[in-house]
């Protein structure tokens, strides 16, 4: 790379807060963006017109949130199918899985339609794209080395710094990339999609500290390093949740019926519940989750800092 | 959409067996296979869990029933696995998404899709090269891998995002464009961050009237704002780099501050300085018709439009071919008929010329020249290579400070020779240094390093051939050749060999040593010296560097060698040509890539200093930089020459060379062109 555009973002990122938290909001829910930092003399935004109509992109962020958390709610309760049957009428007991499966890419496409609008943007586009790039890269090194996840260190720091909404997306395309690469679409994918999607979501919707002491360098030091080690603990819980999330919806193909922890429709939940617990302990709890939690967290703390920082030098805004 | 493509096949059927054996293994342990009446393979003993699992009984006898009906039971589900392998083996599901980018509700997910497959061969490039850097600075580290891989990531998304921006990309109107007065700038003012500050920089009072049908060139040293002066026509500098603008840009009757590049689209073209990073598509066709693609203007059209661009360029042979497998003079005419593909009034192109051939230079400066003095496109080019230009170009214009100024057109490269500043002082550092040099080449020794019959191969190609030569301590050695004649895999070769007794450097086979004690011996800065670096602060990066260093072997210290004098950030300082480390204290403290290019470069060879190697190898270190950077550079290298004991560099830039060298080698089609006398 040439020197010029080295200084021109150089001296972008200097000049913009970029390499702050705050930025960090942009893809938070109420968080300041771009639209609402005052500046002086020239507008940093781009689009006057939406900027004096307040009222109108408000209302539509509220909506995507809650179009955002109610799929998202919906999405779990398919993921979790077994655990309803026993609620349901007898006759309509064996439509419950078929139902679960055809509600998990309706959601992901309704969720991609609704976060597609406020993502068309050059930069937005651009990082979505060449970081779902990486990821497939990173999900498919891992799979060639013996199943070492390395996937979860990219989804929960870029969700850390460009919020949840980039998050969610960034493990939607993520996991439709790498499928597509190796071949491997199937009616998993959606659920693989949702939960790398949510992994990456949460990471962005975790505690954000105002910089009070910014000048200060040890106060900073010390919460640049608090922010990795929350990062980390967050990636420890997210690798067994995914797990356990994962192992749920499939649970009862993988087992078939007749053994001690088969799923059993009639059985009543408490029952059901034990057999889950055992399955998933000895199926990925003990093992796959354990190195995919002891990765992340390697992977976080050694190139947590690097990434945090190189991902902040580049500001990206909101359509709204 | 459709091919055939076996693996996912494959996998799928491997996936199918791997379910049924787990069914059975699930059973076999969870007491599920002692059903049916037929005879008891194995009589395992029934194990009862308690407590919550009470329900649960581990193991119990095997029949052969039941393993049938395990394995039976599991076909149902693995026959679903197979034939979603059968479907993605012949579904082509990459087109699918390609198809929805540019239009529709899914437009931006599915252009990040395609974005996402273009970056894939850049990806693989990028962890080759970086892996190479790595193995050159003796790190194993995952972020030593990991990081510069993805620097190099985040800065394709950006380039990508500024290459989308001026083609349209998310257009919600279109200004309408007026002919006659392409760029107008009156008491314009630019700078980085909303409160003017005097020391950083800034661009003051420009007045800029450009006509239709003209060529402007822009010239200026690095850093003085060549770029962003573009990018405040472009829109790039206001919209997308955050700088502030004063005063009032007119670009085509479009008012600048208000009007972002992508709503420009159609009337102002951008090439950008290092094509490749933006291309957005996979095939050159797509490339080409991209700012009509995302227009929503019908494929037949945008079509017949690209083969009309394409036939002006005289690239319709490229049209057919994938994106990666152009040259680098290809791509830039790829990327100006991009550009071109709305019939821009305003065409803007940043150093075209960067990392160009000649023939290529001449065909990209002809193309140019057509564009403004045929077509009327009034057209503005950043550039420090000037030559080129002076026959085409109608109007030059200066940075100087922070002002710019209009040079006289008829000999440009005469007034501004006299008017940088320090373009004299490295000529003087470099004589006054290259005495100390011959202090120490006076001394006659064993050569320090011989190179024996030194040969790499690219698949079929001889890019190296037998190269043999021997260097002296002391020596500063420029090896010289053009594009592609094999110094870059010359001096890796000698930084990296691959067989025995081809590098002997201080009586040691550099291919025998361990990565240690290789580095004290020899060491490479290579071209994309970027690569090297990944911590967060300078200062961070030379204490790595100081750690790599188990057990210092300072043959020839520094002058006045205390400990912290030792130290890489010593040395980094040393390099600048400050005279006491303190005084890059400030340095310290930044991140690696917010350095001058110059710096950059001075601190990867301090890095690379760090294990005192006797070799020291720079794989072409001006390039890209202009005359105040190449004198830091220069020094640097003489500098260098004392803190190991000889250093190769190689280099096209004959002036450098002459300036420098103690001694040249010319390399030609993979030999040493000349026969290597072993000097006395």
């Amino acid at each position: 790379m040439t020197n010029e555009s080295t200084t021109t973002r150089a001296n972008a990122t200097a000049a913009g807060n970029v390499s702050d938290d705050d930025v960090v909001g942009t893809f938070a829910d109420e968080a300041p963006d771009a639209q609402s930092a005052p500046d002086a003399g020239i507008a940093f935004s781009d689009r006057p017109r939406e900027r004096a109509d307040q009222a109108r992109p408000h209302r539509s962020i509220r909506w995507t949130k809650w179009i955002l958390g109610a799929g998202s709610l919906l999405a779990v309760s398919a993921f979790a199918w077994p655990f309803f049957v026993g609620a349901v009428p007898a006759d309509a007991q064996v439509a419950v899985p078929i139902v679960a499966f055809a509600l998990i890419p309706a959601l992901i496409v309704a969720l991609a339609l609704t976060l597609d609008r406020e993502m068309y943007t050059a930069q937005t586009v651009a990082l979505l794209g060449v970081l779902s790039a990486v990821g497939a890269a990173v999900r498919i090194a891992g799979a060639g080395a013996g199943g070492v996840e390395a996937v979860f260190v990219l989804l929960i720091l870029a969700g850390r710094v460009y919020g949840a909404r980039f998050g969610f997306l960034l493990g939607l395309l993520t996991i439709a990339v790498s499928s597509a690469l190796w071949g491997g679409f199937g009616p998993w994918t959606p659920f693989q999609m949702f939960a790398c999607g949510w992994v990456a979501a949460g990471a962005g919707l975790l505690p954000r500290w105002q910089n009070a002491a910014r000048r200060e360098s040890s106060g900073q030091r010390m919460r640049a390093n608090l922010e990795i080690a929350l990062l980390a603990a967050y990636g420890v819980v997210a690798s067994y949740l995914f797990g356990l999330i994962m192992n749920l919806w499939f649970w009862p193909f993988v087992v078939g019926s007749g053994t001690g922890i088969s799923y059993e429709a009639t059985a009543d939940p408490g029952q059901n519940l034990a057999s889950f617990a055992l399955y998933s302990l000895v199926t990925s709890t003990l093992t796959w989750d354990t190195v995919r939690a002891i990765t992340t967290v390697v992977g976080i703390a050694s190139v947590g800092p690097a990434v945090l920082a190189a991902l902040r030098r580049t500001k990206i805004s909101l359509r709204s | 959409m459709f091919r055939l493509r076996l693996a996912p096949l494959l996998a799928a059927i491997v996936l199918a067996v791997g379910f049924v054996s787990l069914r059975i293994v699930y059973r076999v342990v969870f007491g599920g296979v002692g059903a049916g009446t037929g005879p008891v393979l194995l009589e395992l003993p029934r194990l009862r869990l308690d407590g919550p699992f009470s329900h649960i009984s581990l193991l119990g006898p095997i029949t052969l029933v039941g393993l049938g009906n395990a394995a039976l039971s599991a076909l149902p589900v693995a026959a679903i696995i197979v034939f979603f392998g059968l479907l993605n083996a012949v579904i082509n599901v990459q087109s699918l998404f390609a198809r929805g980018a540019g239009r529709g509700p899914l437009r931006a997910i599915s252009r990040s899709l395609v974005i996402a497959w273009a970056t894939f061969p850049a990806l693989l490039e990028s962890v080759r090269r970086v892996r190479v850097a790595r193995s050159l600075r003796g790190e194993r580290s995952i972020a030593s891998l990991l990081v510069p891989i993805f620097e190099q990531t985040i800065e394709r998304a950006l380039a990508l995002a500024a290459s989308m921006e001026t083609r349209g990309f998310a257009a919600t109107r279109f200004a309408t464009g007026v002919c006659e007065a392409p760029v107008v700038l009156r008491d314009v003012g630019l700078n980085f961050g909303a409160v003017p500050d005097k020391t950083s920089w800034h661009l003051d009072a420009l007045n800029v009237t450009l006509k239709p049908g003209t060529l402007t060139v822009i010239v200026g040293a690095t850093g003085s704002g060549k770029t962003s002066l573009l990018h405040s026509m472009s829109g790039l500098f206001q919209h997308f780099y955050d700088g502030t603008q004063n005063g009032r840009i007119d670009i085509v009757g479009a008012d600048r501050a208000s009007t972002p590049p992508r709503d420009t689209a159609g009337f102002v073209g951008l090439v950008a300085q290092n094509v490749r990073l933006g291309f957005t598509a996979e095939t050159v066709h797509d490339e080409i018709g991209f700012a009509l693609a995302v227009r929503n203007v019908t494929p037949s059209i945008v079509h017949a439009r690209i083969l009309e661009v394409a036939a002006r360029l005289k690239i319709e042979h490229l049209v057919d071919r994938p994106i990666e497998r152009l040259s680098a003079g290809e791509a830039s005419l790829v990327a100006i008929a991009a550009a071109l593909v709305n019939h821009p009034i305003l065409l803007l192109v940043d150093e075209p010329l960067a990392d160009l051939d000649t023939v290529a230079r001449n065909r990209v400066c002809a193309v140019l020249g057509q564009l403004a003095h045929e077509a009327d496109v009034c057209v503005v080019i950043a550039e420090h290579n000037t030559k080129e230009f002076a026959s085409i170009a109608d109007a030059w214009l200066q940075i100087r400070g922070s002002r710019l100024h209009q040079l006289p057109a008829d000999s440009p490269a005469d007034s501004w020779g006299s008017a940088l500043p320090s373009s004299g002082s490295g000529p003087g550092i470099a004589t006054a240094a290259q005495g100390a040099i011959r202090d120490i080449s006076a001394v006659p020794a064993v050569p320090l390093a011989s190179i024996r019959l030194l040969s790499v191969r690219h698949k079929t190609n001889l890019v190296v051939n037998d190269v043999s030569v021997e260097v002296q301590a002391g020596e500063l050695v420029a090896l010289r050749g053009s594009n592609g004649a094999g110094k870059t895999s010359l001096l890796r070769a000698i930084a990296l060999p691959t067989s025995a007794d081809t590098v002997i450097v201080a009586g040691q086979d550099v291919r025998s040593l361990k990565r240690r004690t290789r580095r004290q011996t020899v060491a490479l800065v290579p071209e994309n010296f970027d690569d090297l670096l990944f911590a967060i602060t300078v200062a961070e990066e030379c204490r790595r560097a100081d750690r790599t260093l188990r057990e210092p072997n300072f043959r020839r210290a520094l002058p006045a060698a205390t400990d912290t004098e030792r130290s890489t950030a010593a040395l980094f300082a040393h390099l600048l040509g400050f005279n006491a480390p303190t005084d890059a204290a400030p340095l310290l403290q930044r991140h690696p890539r917010d350095l001058s290019a110059g710096e950059r470069l001075c601190l990867v060879m301090a890095i690379q200093l760090a294990a005192r190697p006797a070799l020291l190898l720079v794989d072409e270190p001006t390039r890209g930089l202009d005359q105040v950077a190449r004198a830091l550079v220069s020094a640097a290298l003489l500098t260098a020459t004392g803190a190991a004991s000889a250093v190769i560099f190689a280099t096209h830039d004959d002036d450098f060379a002459q300036d420098l060298a103690t001694r040249n080698l010319h390399m030609q089609a993979g030999r040493l062109a000349a026969p290597i006398e072993v000097l006395s």
